[in-house]
C-alpha cells in the first residue's frame, strides 16, 4: 500500500469509526486534536490502526500530542519512530 | 527477609546479590532490556559520579522527567546514592492533554525548587520553558552513560535515616499533584508491614505497567523489589494500553505472582483482550493481583473473573488493597482475614443513600448494592470513620476516613497550608469516604465528589452507572455532579452521558427521560439536567478514568449559564 492509500484508509477509518458525523470532512492534513473534532483518549484506536495500516509496531512512549494531530504527521510519526513487523 | 534491617533504602539495595535478576523492561516482542542487581548498583554508581559532576549535593532535590525504563530507575537510584531527593514526574505521552500536562510541570517544578531537572534525551523542546526552576538549577538532558569505568567510586556520603528519601505526589485526576515527602524510616516500615501482610517470598517476581510517577508503580512495584532483591517484570502505561493483552502474556511467561492494578482494568481486560489470544495464557502462577487505587467494584470483578477464570485465574487471586502515597502506601490488604477473599456485604442502596448507613440485606432483596472491602489494616496502621462533624461513627455507618499509621507522611513539601488541613493530631485526614464491616474497610469515593440534594448524600458513581444501565449510552462514560441551586439551598444532579452512536441523539428526549425516570425510581431524587453528548466527548484521565471535574468544567464552558443558575 502507497503513502496515499495509508493515508484514505486511515481518514475512512477516522470518520467512520471515531468521529461518527456524516457532516465532517476530513483531508491528511485536517487538524484532529487541536480543532477538537477527536479527544486525546480516541488516539489509542487510531494509533493501533496506524500500525495496522503501515504494518509497523510503534512505541507509543515516543508518541506526543503533536504527532498526532493530522493524519500526515501521524504517518510521519510512523515513518520515523515504528519498527517494521516480522512476518508472521 | 526483614526490610527493618537496613536503616536506609540505599543500604538494601547495595546489599542485593549482584548475580540475582531484578529489571525485565519489555518494550515489544524484539525488545526486551533486562538488568541483575550488580549491574543496576553499578549503573547507579555511574550516575551518581555524573550527577555529582553536575553540582548535586546532599538533600538537593532532583526531578526526573524520562519515559518508564531502566533509565529513570537508575537515576533514581543515582540520586538517593548521593543523599538528594529524586521525584519522577509523568513524561509526556500522545494521551495527556498538553495543556494540562505544562501546567502540572510548571507547577511542581516551581514547588520543588530542584537543583537539576534531569530530562531524557527525546523530551520536547517546546516544553522546555515549562520547567520552572531556581536561578542556580540545572536542566541536563539524559543522553547515556559513558561506560568506561568498571568499578565507579562514589563518595562515601553519609545518609540520614530519619532524611527525606524521596518527593512522591499524590495521584489526582484533576488539580496541581501535591509532593509528599517520604523518610527512609517510613518506606523501611512500610514495606516491612506490606511484605508480611502479603507473606513475600524470595520466589516472588512481581508484574507492572504502573506508572513510576504513581505510589502503586513507585511503592509496590519498583522499592518493594529493590529492598527485598526480587525480579520484576515491566512495561509502560502507553505499551500496556495500546495492547492490553501483553500484560497477561508476560505474567504467562515469566510466571509473575503479584501485580497491582486499578478497579477499571480488570474490566478494560476483560472486554479490550480480543478472545482469539486467551487461550494463549496461563495466570495459573499469580498469587496476587490486587485492585488498588479506585473503590472496589464488585461487576468488574466478576466481568474480569469470569473472562479469565479458564486460564487459571483464582478466585483468591483477586484482592484489594486501600493505599495512597501519604502513608508511603498500604493502609489496609484483603485477603489477610478467615475466607482468604476480600469482605463482601449487601447493603439496602437507599438507606446508604438516605441515611449514610451500610445496612445488612440479604444479597437477593430488592434494592441491595453489593459491595467489596479493600480489606482489613495491614500492621501498624489504625482507620476510624470520622462523621462531618468529627465524631468517631460506628460501623457500618458512612463517614470520612482518617488514618494512623507508622509510615505516615512528613507533610507536603514546600505546602504547610496543605499539611496542616491533611494532618491533626498525627491523623490523616484522607477526603475519602467509606465504611468499616467486620473488621474491613469499604471505600465508597472521594468526599469532594459527593452529591448533596437536601441533607441526601449521593454518590455519583450510583448515578452514573444508573444512566449507563440504559441501552443506548456507553457503558463506562457517564459523569454525574452537583450543581449549587441558590433558590433551593441545594445541589442538584446533572447528568453527562455519551450516547453508543451519534445518531442516538436523534432520539434524545426519549433518552433523557428515561434516564431520569431510572434515577427518580431507583434513588428517589430527581435530575435537573441530562446532557447526551457524542462518543468521545467525555474527558478521560491519563488512567482511562472519567475525569469528572474537567469534563464538569467542559460543560460549563460550553454552556456559561449553567453557573449562573
Amino acid at each position: 500500500m502507497d503513502e496515499a492509500a495509508q493515508a484514505q484508509e486511515l481518514i475512512d477509518y477516522i470518520l467512520q469509526e471515531v468521529i461518527r458525523r456524516p457532516a465532517v470532512q476530513l483531508t491528511a492534513d485536517s487538524p484532529l486534536v487541536s480543532s477538537g473534532l477527536i479527544d486525546s483518549f480516541a488516539l489509542v484506536d487510531i494509533l493501533v490502526k496506524v500500525e495496522d495500516v503501515t504494518n509497523m509496531r510503534i512505541p507509543a512512549g515516543k508518541v506526543q500530542p503533536k504527532d498526532m494531530d493530522t493524519v500526515t504527521l501521524m504517518l510521519a510519526t510512523a515513518k520515523r519512530v515504528g519498527k517494521f513487523r516480522k512476518a508472521k | 527477609m526483614n526490610a527493618i534491617q537496613y536503616r536506609t533504602l540505599t543500604e538494601a539495595m547495595l546489599d542485593a546479590p549482584p548475580d540475582r535478576p531484578f529489571l525485565t523492561m519489555w518494550h515489544d516482542e524484539d525488545e526486551v532490556e533486562t538488568v541483575k542487581f550488580g549491574e543496576f548498583v553499578r549503573l547507579a554508581r555511574l550516575q551518581a559520579v555524573d550527577f555529582l559532576a553536575h553540582g548535586l549535593r546532599p538533600g538537593d532535590r532532583v526531578i526526573l522527567v524520562m519515559p518508564q525504563g531502566i533509565p529513570v530507575m537508575v537515576s533514581f537510584a543515582a540520586a538517593m546514592l548521593v543523599g538528594a531527593v529524586p521525584a519522577i514526574m509523568a513524561y509526556p505521552n500522545f494521551k495527556v492533554e498538553p495543556a494540562k500536562y505544562r501546567y502540572g510541570l510548571t507547577g511542581v517544578s516551581k514547588n520543588l525548587k530542584a537543583r537539576l531537572v534531569v530530562l531524557d534525551e527525546q523530551f520536547p523542546d517546546d516544553l522546555l520553558s515549562y520547567v520552572d526552576c531556581a536561578g542556580d538549577a540545572k536542566i541536563i538532558r539524559n543522553v547515556g552513560l559513558q561506560d568506561s569505568v568498571s568499578e565507579p567510586a562514589v563518595p562515601d556520603l553519609p545518609t540520614d535515616p530519619a532524611g527525606i528519601a524521596f518527593i512522591q505526589h499524590s495521584a489526582g485526576t484533576t488539580g496541581l499533584q501535591k509532593g509528599v515527602a517520604l523518610s527512609h524510616d517510613a518506606v523501611l516500615t512500610q514495606l516491612d508491614h506490606l511484605a508480611s501482610t502479603l507473606q513475600l517470598t524470595a520466589q516472588d517476581r512481581i508484574y507492572s505497567w504502573l506508572p513510576l510517577y504513581h505510589d502503586m508503580g513507585l511503592i509496590a512495584c519498583f522499592m518493594l523489589p529493590l529492598v527485598y532483591h526480587l525480579p520484576v517484570v515491566m512495561q509502560s502505561p502507553t505499551d500496556w494500553v495500546m495492547r492490553p493483552g501483553s500484560m497477561l502474556s508476560l505474567i504467562t511467561e515469566y510466571r509473575c505472582t503479584l501485580g497491582w492494578i486499578p478497579n477499571f482494568a480488570l474490566q478494560f481486560l476483560a472486554r479490550r483482550v480480543p478472545a482469539k489470544e486467551r487461550p494463549n495464557f496461563d495466570l495459573s502462577s499469580m498469587r496476587m493481583l490486587i485492585n488498588c487505587s479506585e473503590p472496589v467494584r464488585e461487576q468488574s470483578i466478576r466481568e474480569f473473573y469470569n473472562a479469565y477464570s479458564q486460564y487459571g485465574i483464582r478466585p483468591e487471586a483477586v484482592q484489594s488493597c486501600y493505599a495512597m502515597a501519604e502513608t508511603v502506601f498500604a493502609v489496609t490488604q484483603s485477603g489477610t482475614g478467615p475466607t482468604g477473599l476480600p469482605g463482601r456485604v449487601w447493603v439496602d442502596a437507599k438507606r446508604l443513600t438516605d441515611a449514610h448507613v451500610a445496612e445488612r440485606v440479604a444479597h437477593d432483596a430488592e434494592g441491595s448494592l453489593c459491595m467489596v472491602s479493600s480489606g482489613r489494616c495491614i500492621p501498624g496502621s489504625r482507620v476510624r470513620i470520622m462523621s462531618t462533624e468529627g465524631v468517631e461513627l460506628p460501623d457500618g455507618d458512612v463517614g470520612q476516613i482518617v488514618i494512623q499509621s507508622d509510615s505516615l507522611f512528613e507533610g507536603y513539601y514546600n505546602r504547610p497550608d496543605l499539611t496542616e488541613k491533611a494532618k491533626k493530631d498525627g491523623w490523616y485526614w484522607s477526603g475519602d469516604l467509606g465504611f468499616c464491616a467486620d473488621g474491613e474497610l469499604y471505600v465508597i469515593g472521594r468526599k469532594s465528589d459527593l452529591i448533596i440534594v437536601a441533607g441526601k448524600n449521593l454518590y455519583p458513581q450510583d448515578i452514573e452507572e444508573i444512566a449507563c444501565s440504559h441501552s443506548r449510552i456507553h457503558d463506562g462514560r457517564a459523569v454525574a455532579f452537583g450543581m449549587f441551586n441558590p433558590d433551593l439551598g441545594t445541589e442538584d444532579i446533572v447528568i453527562i452521558a455519551e450516547v453508543e452512536d451519534e445518531s442516538d441523539l436523534r432520539n434524545s428526549a426519549s433518552i433523557e427521560q428515561a434516564v431520569r425516570n431510572a434515577v427518580v425510581a431507583e434513588l428517589g431524587v430527581a435530575v435537573r439536567a441530562v446532557y447526551l453528548k457524542p462518543p468521545k466527548w467525555i474527558v478521560k484521565s491519563t488512567a482511562g478514568k472519567a475525569a469528572r471535574s474537567t469534563t464538569r468544567e467542559k460543560l460549563l464552558s460550553e454552556q456559561p449559564e449553567l453557573r449562573k443558575a
